[in-house]
């Protein structure tokens, strides 16, 4: 039976075909002799084919893959669940990492902001070159400057450095579009004003000039669009405001008297004013605001004065060219919106506060690095001048509006002064002859007073001896021989009315006879 | 010129092989587990098979299917590379299988196999008109050293060889196991002989 099952296995291996080519061959023999071997082979094949032909497909779950991805997710190695938090672990592992380096080596981050800081002011600190050179600012600029508190940025005057100072007690500065006022010619009312004679003049000049050579090295420009302002320029400021108040003062103190406040006129005797030029001039003003069109910075520049006046001659020719560039020089304004609107947020709190528009580029600096000089009664006299430039300001150009009737006031008075002026005047008995209805004091701004004789405010009471609007002058034994003449004929023309009345009924009883007159 | 000759020989089985199962692996084992995937789908039909057959539920098919290919991505970057994967996957199917039997208690099903005659006490009811039917229920009335080589023969078509590796038993006992369940399954069909054979 063992030896039949034996048989019997090799015929099922036989029929998987599963056996050597010796063993098929022979047991192929052995099948051909033996009926039941034959047999079992053919009910072994039945079998088989039953069974292949048995397999039956199963419908596989539609989540079948998505289960098994979800399961590997769930079951897999133990870095494999985790994976998903790798993201936050690498944060937390920098933050810690970050906290350590600084907790090591807390100055790093400054250190590196002071590096990237200094980089960046050395690529615009590079070839600055000083923009107001003396031949281009005149003397009427320097004035404006001291009174204004604008410098021309270019020679066509399209752009004006403007220095303010807010409400706040914060000093800023301005870069505008377009002169900020319309009058002309004031260094030359100033000398009018003042009627000062020509070596006065010559010596307000000379005061002037004498500035520009000090106040080149106070805007520097390079190539790069780079603005650099020294913080000095506050103190050149008042400076020569405190210098032309004074020599106005000692060239004509009777009218600076009536102009200036009260306290103001007695600072000029002692000698400060020229110590506060003196200390001015030799501050150390290294301290410059810088202006770019990426950032705005302030840093310490030296600007080598003495050997740009030596090298004078051979920046002359690059100034030309400087010059021929400045023409077209033009700071513009490269500000993000987003960070201009920023800027106004008021708690924005970063070291300078910026406000750009179309037409300026207004910059607040909290911290002034104004170099420290001590001014002579510094607690009035600051004041004082800032009044005084005040003071020129309405003298020269404000003429408060004149009121009408028989005599006008011109008041004149100050917040801050005991004196007032009020001017009575003799108006003209006349009023259909002169009349003062449309005319106004401000007409007169930007003539020429000497020729009306009206030299002062103190004068203005020889104002009456002068037409308005038109270029007709009149002296008054002109204008008294005028109006005898015609006080004559009116009073012939009265007598003759009066004769003619008198006639009139004589007139009319003949009218009677005649039945009418013709007249 | 040899060397350039040896140099093709030995790149151009490497490109023609890319995708083979092989290739796949070792992809898998350089970091790129989208491999698996694709021998998940290429072998998932016959593994889902040959649990079917084995333990003849098909509600069991994809839980037993997923807990095989969670074993094979877990072991898989430890693959030797010595016998083909699908040896080892049948294998693992397989195990899967008995697990599974052994869970729920079942092996009091399996009958002791004598030597002599096996007598293996079922029958199916002879209202079964479904041949396949009828032949999937004898199969799946024979015991599970028998029916799994019979499956994997007569169903997947392995080798003798691969069955041997895949069950871990010898290529004699393979034969003999695949007679005995041929052997059982003619009894069981008898019956229906006149209608089967």
């Amino acid at each position: 039976m063992k030896i039949y099952t034996k048989k019997y296995e090799l015929l099922s291996a036989y029929v998987d075909n599963e056996l050597s080519e010796a063993e098929i061959k022979r047991l192929e023999d052995e099948i051909r002799f033996s009926k039941d071997l034959q047999e079992k082979l053919n009910d072994l094949k039945k079998v088989k084919k039953l069974t292949s032909s048995s397999v039956k497909s199963v419908p596989e779950n539609h989540y079948f893959d998505t289960r098994l991805s979800a399961a590997i997710r769930n079951d897999g190695p133990w870095f494999f669940r985790i994976r998903k938090y790798f993201p936050i672990a690498g944060i937390i592992a920098l933050s810690v990492a970050l906290m350590v380096v600084l907790k090591v080596n807390p100055g790093i981050v400054n250190h590196l902001l002071e590096k990237q800081k200094s980089n960046i002011s050395d690529f615009y600190k590079q070839n600055l070159k000083p923009l107001l050179y003396a031949a281009d600012l005149t003397n009427e600029d320097i004035f404006n400057f001291a009174f204004y508190h604008q410098l021309p940025l270019d020679n066509q005057k399209h752009q004006y450095l403007f220095l303010g100072t807010g409400q706040n007690g914060n000093q800023f500065f301005e870069i505008k579009n377009g002169n900020q006022f319309s009058n002309v010619n004031n260094l030359d009312k100033f000398v009018k004003g003042l009627n000062l004679n020509s070596v006065q003049k010559h010596q307000v000049d000379s005061i002037l000039s004498n500035y520009a050579d000090d106040l080149q090295s106070q805007v520097l420009v390079n190539e790069k669009n780079t603005v650099a302002i020294n913080s000095n320029i506050w103190n050149y400021n008042k400076a020569i405001v405190a210098d032309l108040v004074s020599f106005a003062a000692r060239a004509n103190r009777e009218e600076m008297r009536n102009v200036l406040p009260a306290g103001f006129n007695s600072y000029y005797n002692n000698g400060s004013v020229a110590r506060l030029v003196s200390e001015v001039k030799s501050a150390n003003g290294n301290k410059y605001i810088f202006i770019t069109p990426d950032t705005i910075f302030s840093d310490s520049f030296y600007f080598d004065k003495e050997k740009f006046k030596q090298n004078m001659k051979r920046l002359n020719d690059e100034m030309k060219k400087m010059n021929k560039n400045s023409e077209n020089f033009s700071f513009n304004f490269h500000i993000d919106s987003n960070f201009v609107n920023k800027t106004k947020i008021p708690s924005y709190n970063g070291e300078f506060k910026i406000f750009v528009d179309s037409n300026s580029c207004l910059i607040h600096i909290p911290q002034v690095f104004v170099p420290q000089i001590q001014y002579p009664n510094l607690d009035s006299m600051a004041t004082n001048l800032g009044k005084a430039a005040d003071l020129f300001r309405s003298f020269s150009f404000n003429f408060p509006e004149m009121s009408r009737g028989k005599s006008f006031n011109y008041k004149y008075s100050y917040n801050d002064s005991t004196d007032g002026y009020k001017f009575n005047f003799r108006a003209f008995g006349l009023d259909s002859t002169f009349n003062f209805k449309d005319h106004k004091l401000n007409s007169m701004t930007g003539k020429d007073f000497r020729r009306f004789n009206f030299n002062s405010p103190d004068s203005l009471e020889g104002f009456y001896r002068s037409f308005f609007g038109d270029s007709t002058a009149f002296n008054q034994k002109e204008m008294e021989k005028e109006l005898q003449q015609v006080q004559k004929q009116l009073e012939q023309f009265q007598k003759q009315m009066e004769k003619l009345q008198k006639q009139l009924p004589k007139n009319q009883k003949q009218g009677k006879d005649h039945k009418s007159i013709e007249i | 010129m040899k060397n350039k000759k040896k140099k093709t020989d030995v790149q151009l089985p490497q490109i023609l092989n890319l995708d083979d199962d092989f290739s796949l692996i070792k992809r898998f084992i350089d970091g790129d587990e989208s491999t698996f995937n694709l021998l998940v789908l290429r072998h998932k039909e016959k593994v889902r098979n040959i649990i079917y057959l084995t333990l003849n539920n098909h509600e069991l098919v994809d839980d037993i299917a997923q807990e095989v290919f969670l074993t094979v991505y877990k072991n898989l970057k430890r693959f030797r590379f010595e016998s083909q994967f699908t040896t080892w996957l049948y294998r693992v199917t397989i195990n899967k299988c008995k697990d599974h039997l052994r869970k729920i208690k079942i092996r009091s099903i399996f009958t002791p196999i004598k030597d002599e005659e096996e007598d293996f006490g079922y029958s199916i009811s002879p209202d079964e008109k479904d041949i396949a039917e009828i032949v999937r229920k004898a199969i799946d009335q024979l015991p599970e050293k028998l029916k799994i080589p019979l499956l994997l023969k007569d169903i997947e078509g392995l080798s003798y060889q691969e069955i041997a590796e895949s069950i871990q038993c010898e290529i004699g006992t393979v034969k003999s196991r695949i007679f005995r369940a041929r052997e059982g399954l003619r009894n069981i069909l008898k019956p229906y002989e006149s209608e089967l054979m």
